[in-house]
């Protein structure tokens, strides 16, 4: 017979060509973040696509298990609701505004504004990088920002407006079409939880604005000088996160590595009032804050609606962002499906990392390796097991040293990073189910240069996407 | 002239293609974190992971050639 016309292959051409196209295809695959829509979106884990879930919920790798208590022990018998003002006569609460100046002495404060002003004012006269005239224009473009109340705008037409009921769904649809309505408002992720006895200790006593909070069993919200009332009905709690820009925030500590924190905040009071509009247009109410950081404790509404982990920083740290993220708060009526806490292996990671720790300037983080139930100061909220922070060394810090809101402790994370490289998922897969190798992916990390603060002047020769978000998100 | 001349030829063992299969599995993820890193911006990660592709693709085929010669 005549092999006239026939291609012969031998076993090894052919294992080499199998060979060679399998290498061909992955060098395609790794390729694809260096170019095309993959660079340009903010988080390709969200790329548009139908929700899988019922509810919503964003697909998240194998190694985020859901859990029934989060990864923080919490003894809600000894919790408190918090005071976000400072009560001079109980000599307790928030280092925000005036408690940082009850906390230091007035003489005090006075010295260390004069002398973070000072900071500031060489830091543009000598045009020290990330302190110079443009990164204090580009931070003063942070300023301008919506109005934000409590209980909204109040200017959406209602259904009752329009003459039609008000709109009703199952619970899973209602998270659906919330979650659709926030993300496309410019959340990154949203959760919910509903409150109970508990969980009400969430919710702050006392405003930043000196407002007390109080539950009430009227039907609608409502506000005088001096309280808030909130419903019972509004019992359904909504944490959302909003992306901090990741190559930004690792230029602190400077000012133009911490204006992506004011631009976060600037973001989420759109964001509030948007949604708060869009409950109202269904027929719902939805209660947000009066200010910057009010309502409730925001990392611990974010940990009880599954967004993440609480973490040595005291701060919420997510597995899609790390800690790149800043966590917002509202409540409403609107009976929405809930969401269970996470274990994704980060507050275990955190025992062996300590790396925020060891980057703090003010040495305001815990070197503990076990997270304690002891308070550092009045500041800390008493009732978890958590990794306490000295408020007043980092204030402190901030205005000796930085002359602006640090930020290092979120830029040194090793949870920080864009996660283009496979590298990171493996390594977070890692963290999740195999903790013996904490303290060995904290040593890489250090090896591999992650976290190293970034040159302030290469930033403005970066071409970022919007708001400077460039998460790679995950595969 | 009745010269003889035997050949005798070794097949692989199934393992050794199951080697050369994780092998290449390595660099292929090494190669992905080399390239990505570059937008990640993380040149120290860029370089380290460039330099373990080329010392695992170098000593590949090295392994590669000395086996073919035997």
């Amino acid at each position: 017979m005549s092999n006239q016309g026939k291609v012969r292959l031998s076993r090894r051409d052919f294992l080499r060509t199998l060979g060679l196209g399998v290498s061909a295809a992955a060098v395609g695959i790794a390729a694809k973040p260096l170019g095309g829509d993959a660079a340009l979106s903010t988080n390709p884990s969200f790329e548009a696509r139908h929700f899988s879930d019922p509810a919503g919920r964003p697909n998240r790798p194998w190694w985020v298990k859901t859990v029934d208590e989060p990864t923080v022990e919490i003894d809600w018998a000894k919790m408190k609701r918090y005071n976000e003002a400072y009560i001079p006569h109980l000599e307790q609460g928030t280092v925000r505004g005036d408690g940082f100046k009850a906390y230091v002495g007035e003489e005090k404060d006075a010295e260390l504004g004069k002398l973070n002003n000072e900071l500031l004012q060489h830091g543009v006269e000598e045009n020290i990088p990330g302190y110079t005239i443009k990164d204090q224009a580009l931070n003063a473009s942070q300023s301008p920002r919506v109005a934000i109340s409590f209980l909204g705008p109040q200017k959406a037409k209602t259904p009752e407006e329009w003459g039609v009921p008000k709109w009703s769904g199952s619970p899973d649809e209602a998270a659906r079409i919330v979650r659709a309505a926030f993300r496309h408002n410019g959340a990154a992720t949203v959760g919910f939880f509903e409150l109970d006895d508990n969980t009400r200790k969430l919710i702050y006593s006392i405003d930043p604005d000196g407002k007390e909070l109080i539950f009430t069993d009227d039907l609608i919200a409502s506000e005088t000088e001096t309280q808030r009332f909130i419903p019972n009905s509004c019992k359904y709690a909504i944490a959302y996160t909003v992306q901090m820009s990741e190559e930004t925030l690792k230029r602190a500590p400077t000012v133009l590595g911490s204006q992506t924190t004011g631009l976060a905040y600037k973001r989420s009071y759109q964001i509030q009032s948007s949604m708060q509009e869009f409950f109202r247009g269904l027929g719902y109410q939805a209660l947000g804050c009066s200010s910057t950081n009010a309502l409730g404790i925001a990392p611990a509404f974010g940990v009880m609606a599954g967004l993440g982990e609480l973490s040595r920083l005291n701060r919420l740290i997510t597995p899609e962002f790390g800690p790149m993220v800043r966590v917002f708060v509202m409540l409403t009526d609107l009976p929405v499906a809930l969401d269970k806490p996470i274990d994704a292996g980060i507050m275990k990671f955190c025992r062996a990392c300590k790396k925020c720790a060891e980057a703090c300037g003010g040495g305001a983080l815990s070197f503990e390796t076990d997270p304690t139930w002891e308070i550092r100061g009045p500041w800390n909220n008493p009732g978890h097991k958590a990794y306490y922070e000295d408020s007043v060394k980092c204030r402190t810090f901030q205005r000796t040293d930085t002359g602006t809101n640090c930020g290092i402790c979120f830029a040194v994370c090793p949870f920080s990073k864009k996660d283009k490289a496979w590298i990171h998922e493996y390594v977070k897969a890692g963290a999740s189910t195999a903790p013996f190798m904490d303290g060995f992916f904290r040593s890489m990390d250090d090896a591999f240069g992650y976290g190293a603060q970034k040159d302030c002047e290469e930033w403005w020769t970066l071409d970022l996407p919007e708001y400077g978000c460039d998460s790679g998100g995950m595969l | 002239m009745n010269d003889k001349y035997v050949i005798e030829i070794k097949k692989r063992p199934w393992y050794e293609w199951l080697l050369w299969l994780g092998w290449l599995i390595v660099e292929v993820n090494v190669l992905q974190m080399a390239i990505a890193s570059g937008p990640e911006l993380e040149p120290r990660a860029q370089t380290l992971f460039w330099v373990t592709f080329f010392v695992l693709l170098i000593g590949g085929v090295i392994v590669w050639f000395m086996r073919r010669s035997k």
